[in-house]
């Protein structure tokens, strides 16, 4: 009797650890399969050809890695050719400016509300917050037409110019940059700088001099948000482009896509193209990066 | 007779530290209020009036039209609830909206609860539970549709055909209510790692000696996770959720990369894209969106009045 109680108690409680073990196990196994089988088939499928897209089963695993896809996309000699050289360089020309210029400004401005005392500071903090939730597809209609009567003034076009859509970009990725920014300097103490400004630096000589390099991780992750933000976006890129020479990535895809005779292996390589950056970034920098995915860095 | 000198040079000082602040905010202020503040009043400006193509260059000179873009925008078909059949935009951004967010916020709790105690591989798994949310939303839509290809070379459809569930293959994202439920499900599958990171933060923070307490006195599992768990996560989830619900309720990519808002998803954005950049209808536009702001600022008013008002009393 003495010995049974506690036996048993040891097989009640493997079983019980067992059992909860096996729970634990399928559900991660879930959570696993229907996050990565999509971008498995993503991949994989990029690889297949033709025909075995155009099957009447789907064929799980391509039989060898055939290029097919990658040649359309690249290969000028292809019967139909799309030159997605030119859309990547159109991404990079958006995406690189807007991340840079983010930074840049964030910086200033971000030094300003966590620094120094003026008026009206928490009121700007809270309106440039406020704005941030104010929807895309409100503003993309105001802004189009406020852009054209401009560039009929300045005598420049809004469709079809990158540097517009950089700087519509811009309006939408500074407040979460300098939200961001303003929480890391407040956590820089005060003391280093005030040091170096007894010491006869200049406001901007300590930014440069003392702030900028404790913040790198801080402009690092800015940098790779702002950068991400305006690689992915859809809506305003699709408005203001037109001319098949200036398409962004997803404009491009989209309009593979949407091509009468379908072609998914290229859509699934030209998006595997496009993720695979993206997500490499982010798995390298993920320890810098979390905290501003918590900030609500990216937008939706 | 030194201190005035000293206070006077004091206010110099103050005043040269507030003119460098707003020397280093203006390019800010100029893009945020020039790009965003100032188009969201001119929005509503353009609400009220005749804009369209024609006259798009030479918008402030279009004719006012009062309320009429309004009334033409709730008396569209594709606007106005006819019966369960045809929801109407309205109605369904309001229960895409809700539910979408809801189960986004399920999730993402069951997933932060899975990652929250240690074991082998969390590091990885964590990483990779983010993938849906990090990954361009162009490249993943178009693999949940060609998932869900309506030929039965479509994955899902080969799959449930071979299980047996289903003997002919499904139209899932152009079937009436299917296509609704999974741009919901799509929008858990992307957006939970957003509710997981914060829940997961919040998680790490609850003091364990409350736990303790509760083994102490023989709670199990499921009582600890009621009495303690859920009352210092209620916050966080009240914040996610209104978060979420926001920027759910304004999203128009999701939805049109994936149905093109056909099939009884269409939700208020994509209306207004719709109105705008289809029929170059810009006022009628405007005024679906400023619709959709009114409808928005409600959202915010309920949370602030119940959810913070909760948050006082604890």
């Amino acid at each position: 009797m003495v010995e049974t109680k506690p036996m048993n108690l040891i097989r009640h409680i493997a079983r019980r650890f067992s059992l909860r073990q096996i729970v634990f196990l399928l559900i991660l196994t879930f959570f696993l399969t229907s996050i990565l089988f999509p971008f498995y088939w993503m991949v994989s499928s990029s690889f297949k050809t033709q025909a075995e897209i155009g099957g009447r089963q789907p064929v799980y695993v391509p039989s060898a890695l055939h290029l097919d896809a990658y040649r359309e996309l690249f290969d000028p000699s292809h019967p139909s050719f799309q030159n997605f050289t030119v859309s990547i360089i159109n991404s990079l020309m958006v995406s690189l400016p807007t991340a840079l210029i983010a930074v840049i400004l964030s910086v200033l401005g971000a030094y300003a509300i966590a620094r120094l005392k003026f008026k009206g500071k928490n009121l700007f903090l809270n309106g440039v917050l406020m704005v941030y939730l104010l929807p895309g597809v409100l503003l993309i209609i105001p802004l189009f037409s406020m852009l054209a009567n401009i560039g009929d003034r300045m005598g420049f076009n809004v469709q079809d110019n990158l540097g517009v859509l950089v700087i519509t970009y811009l309006a939408q990725t500074l407040p979460v940059a300098m939200y961001m920014l303003t929480n890391y300097f407040r956590t820089i103490p005060d003391e280093i700088e005030q040091a170096a400004l007894i010491d006869g630096c200049s406001r901007l000589g300590v930014i440069w001099r003392v702030t900028l390099p404790l913040a790198i991780p801080a402009l690092v992750s800015v940098f790779i948000y702002t950068f991400m933000i305006a690689w992915n976006e859809f809506l305003y890129a699709l408005i203001f482009l037109n001319s098949r020479e200036l398409f962004t990535m997803p404009i491009k895809i989209n309009t593979i896509f949407n091509d009468p005779s379908p072609r998914p292996h290229v859509v699934m390589a030209a998006s595997t193209i496009m993720t695979i950056p993206v997500v490499v970034l982010f798995l390298a920098l993920e320890r810098f990066l979390e905290e501003g995915l918590t900030a609500g860095a990216v937008k939706g | 007779m030194n201190q005035p000198r000293f206070l006077s040079r004091w206010n110099a000082l103050q005043a040269r530290e507030a003119r460098l602040a707003w020397l280093l905010l203006f390019p800010t202020a100029l893009i945020v209020f020039g790009l965003i503040l100032f188009p969201a009043v001119f929005s509503i400006w353009i609400s009220f009036h005749d804009v369209g193509l024609r006259n798009l260059n030479d918008v402030f000179h279009a004719p006012s039209v009062g309320w009429e873009n309004y009334i033409r925008a709730i008396q569209d078909f594709a606007f106005k609830y006819q019966g369960p059949r045809n929801l109407g935009a309205a109605v369904t951004s309001i229960i895409y909206s809700f539910s979408a967010t809801a189960l986004t916020v399920l999730v993402g709790l069951g997933a932060a609860l899975l990652l929250n105690r240690p074991f082998t591989g969390r590091g990885i798994t964590r990483a990779i539970f983010l993938f849906p949310y990090v990954a361009p939303i162009v490249s993943v839509a178009f693999v949940w549709r060609w998932l869900l290809d309506p030929r039965p070379s479509g994955v899902v459809n080969d799959l449930l055909m071979r299980a047996g569930v289903i003997d002919m293959p499904l139209g899932y994202l152009s079937t009436r209510g299917l296509a609704l439920l999974l741009v919901i499900i799509f929008e858990a599958w992307r957006y939970f790692p957003f509710a997981m990171l914060m829940i997961l933060a919040r998680l790490q923070a609850i003091d364990n000696t409350l736990y303790e307490a509760a083994e102490v006195d023989g709670a199990n599992t499921w009582q600890k996770f009621l009495s303690i768990t859920l009352p210092e996560l209620r916050y966080v989830l009240g914040a996610i959720f209104l978060l979420r619900l926001m920027w759910t309720f304004n999203k128009f990519d999701d939805i049109f990369l994936l149905t093109g808002g056909g099939f009884g998803t269409k939700v208020l954005p994509v209306l207004t894209y719709e109105f705008s950049f289809q029929l170059f209808d810009f006022g009628r536009g405007a005024a679906t969106a400023m619709m959709l702001l009114v409808i928005l600022c409600v959202f915010m008013l309920i949370y602030v009045r119940v959810v913070m008002r909760n948050v006082d009393e604890q």
